[in-house]
């Protein structure tokens, strides 16, 4: 079942599935529209829950523990916004939640996780600016820990609103909806987010 | 400073396109004249390809069914725990429920375990009369000859002659004998003949008395008084006396004869028995004048008085002679053999 929906979503691809439509059918108990959703968002979900706390194992069950809330709370679904931004809230507040009763204090430091390599090639791309595109440097799992790890150097709070809008490309308003805060707050938090990383990130490369 | 971070929020918001177009314009000039800013512009651009160009890791396996599983486990458990709990909550219900039916009965057999030990019967039988409203009956406290006599109506339903039967007999007989040794022996025998020996109240030996009490049936006196027939030839006297309905009241029949004596005895009732005796009572005392005597000792009749024409059966109240009739009742005979 899963497999044929999954084939089904590829076949799809850009077709915009009725979001409001499979939401009612899941309210209704129906599971195959619940398994839309998940297959819907899964990806999207667990990939923000992972850059907020750091862990896989974590953040696959953090993952199903916002689906599954999510799912069982649909009765307390008025739509007032979308099924999208409602699922993200659960899943970042259970995700902070989460971080504030596991927070340990890391003190390993980052230039254990680079070869001099990819130090220089980072350095480059950031400061030398010889690199013009990334993707090549950013495909190195060495960077791609390195990224990660300087994320969670950064307060939960800033974070989250980074990985939101960098990696999850939500809007400011999808941020404020989803984090229940006010626009120039997000843009505050947005830029001081991206300083603090790329000073995390340059002081591991310098 | 101040400037600096309200820049770098503009540049950001330029970056992400949040701005509208006259903002967006104004920042595009200030990039394109200021080398700072363009500088951290660039520095920004980079890094946001950077974060960007970080590939999403990929879902574990089986996600998806983990969360149905999850969900449908989750849903049978709040169905089932549901269930558990409503039956919970009625098993605890009917527990309490038994419970306290238990104590209050409990509490109940004990009360009136209580009531009866300690409550006098008199306060007990007010309680129940007040509890069950029930009007007391007056307490009688004068004799009410007739108040509980059932009205004739009733007394119709079973008329039964041994019920009239059964009014005792009580007697006592005094026999006057020369010989009381031989007149004793045959009293005696004739208990020990009707089986009466052993129902023997009392004997009471004296010098020249001896009184015999018996208790027994009515039947009994009267095979008894067939037997002592033998001794009357042996006696001087003979005095029978009938109890009445008043204690220590007797009607007294002098020389009377053993017939009389069985006749009487035989009377149905009590009021013909009396009246038997009152009778043949006034017959022997006129029989005992000198005339008579006289009389009786020309016609050579020896010494036996006169014995009447059977009042007792010119009675219209006579009623026929059965084994039933003669079986009931009690009777206290007592026998004196007084030597003359």
């Amino acid at each position: 079942m899963v497999k044929f929906i999954q084939e089904q979503l590829k076949v799809a691809g850009n077709i915009s599935i009725d979001e409001a439509a499979l939401v009612a059918q899941a309210r209704a108990g129906n599971m195959a529209s619940v398994e839309k959703l998940i297959l819907k968002y899964q990806d999207r979900v667990y990939n923000t829950i992972l850059k907020i706390c750091g862990n896989e194992a974590d953040a696959a069950e953090l993952a199903q523990d916002a689906f599954v809330r999510a799912i069982q709370g649909l009765k307390d679904f008025k739509g007032q916004s979308s099924f999208y931004t409602w699922l993200f809230r659960i899943a970042v507040n259970l995700t902070f939640n989460f971080c504030k009763k596991n927070s340990k204090v890391s003190f390993q430091s980052l230039q254990e996780e680079t070869d001099e390599e990819t130090n220089r090639q980072l350095k480059d791309y950031l400061i030398d600016k010889n690199i013009e595109e990334p993707s090549e440097l950013a495909s190195k799992k060495e960077v791609q820990g390195l990224i990660l790890k300087a994320l969670e150097k950064l307060d939960p709070q800033q974070r989250a609103v980074v990985v939101l809008r960098d990696i999850e490309q939500m809007s400011y308003n999808e941020i404020a909806e989803t984090l229940d805060m006010e626009i120039g707050t997000v843009k505050s938090r947005i830029a001081r987010g991206r300083k603090n990383l790329r000073e995390i990130l340059e002081a591991v490369i310098q | 400073m101040k400037d600096m971070e309200l820049i770098e929020e503009l540049l950001n918001s330029f970056i992400d396109g949040e701005l509208d177009e006259r903002k967006a314009n104004e920042v595009k000039r200030l990039i394109d004249n200021d080398t700072q800013v363009r500088d951290a512009f660039d520095s920004l651009s980079r890094y946001k390809k950077l974060m960007a160009s970080v590939s999403p890791a990929a879902v574990p396996e089986a996600f998806c069914e983990s969360v149905t599983g999850r969900l449908e486990r989750q849903i049978l458990l709040e169905d089932t725990s549901g269930y558990h709990h409503n039956a919970g909550v009625r098993h605890l219900i009917i527990r309490r429920m038994m419970t306290a039916a238990a104590i209050i009965v409990l509490m109940a057999v004990l009360s009136v375990i209580v009531f009866d030990i300690f409550v006098p019967k008199s306060s007990r039988d007010k309680f129940v009369n007040n509890a069950l409203n029930r009007k007391q009956k007056p307490q009688v406290l004068y004799e009410k000859p007739f108040a509980d006599v059932k009205p004739a109506e009733e007394a119709v339903v079973a008329v039964v002659p041994q019920e009239i039967l059964s009014v005792p007999i009580v007697a006592k007989l005094t026999l006057v004998t020369d010989s009381p040794v031989e007149t004793d022996w045959l009293v005696g025998k004739a208990l020990m003949n009707t089986g009466l020996f052993d129902k023997t109240v009392e004997i009471d030996r004296k010098t020249g008395s001896v009184k015999y009490v018996l208790s027994c049936g009515r039947s009994s006196l009267v095979n008894l008084l067939g037997e002592l027939s033998f001794i009357w030839p042996k006696c001087t006297g003979a005095k029978l006396q009938i109890g009445t309905e008043q204690a220590g009241q007797y009607v007294t029949v002098d020389n009377v004869t053993a017939q009389q004596a069985l006749e009487i005895c035989k009377a149905d009732s009590y009021g013909q028995r009396i009246r038997m005796a009152n009778d043949i009572a006034v017959i022997n005392n006129a029989a005992a004048t000198d005339v008579l005597a006289t009389y009786f000792a020309k016609q050579n009749t020896g010494s036996d008085l006169l014995i009447p024409e059977k009042p007792v059966l010119t009675s219209p109240e006579k009623t026929p002679q059965s084994i039933s009739d003669i079986s009931g009742g009690k009777a206290n005979l007592t026998i004196m053999v007084i030597g003359g």
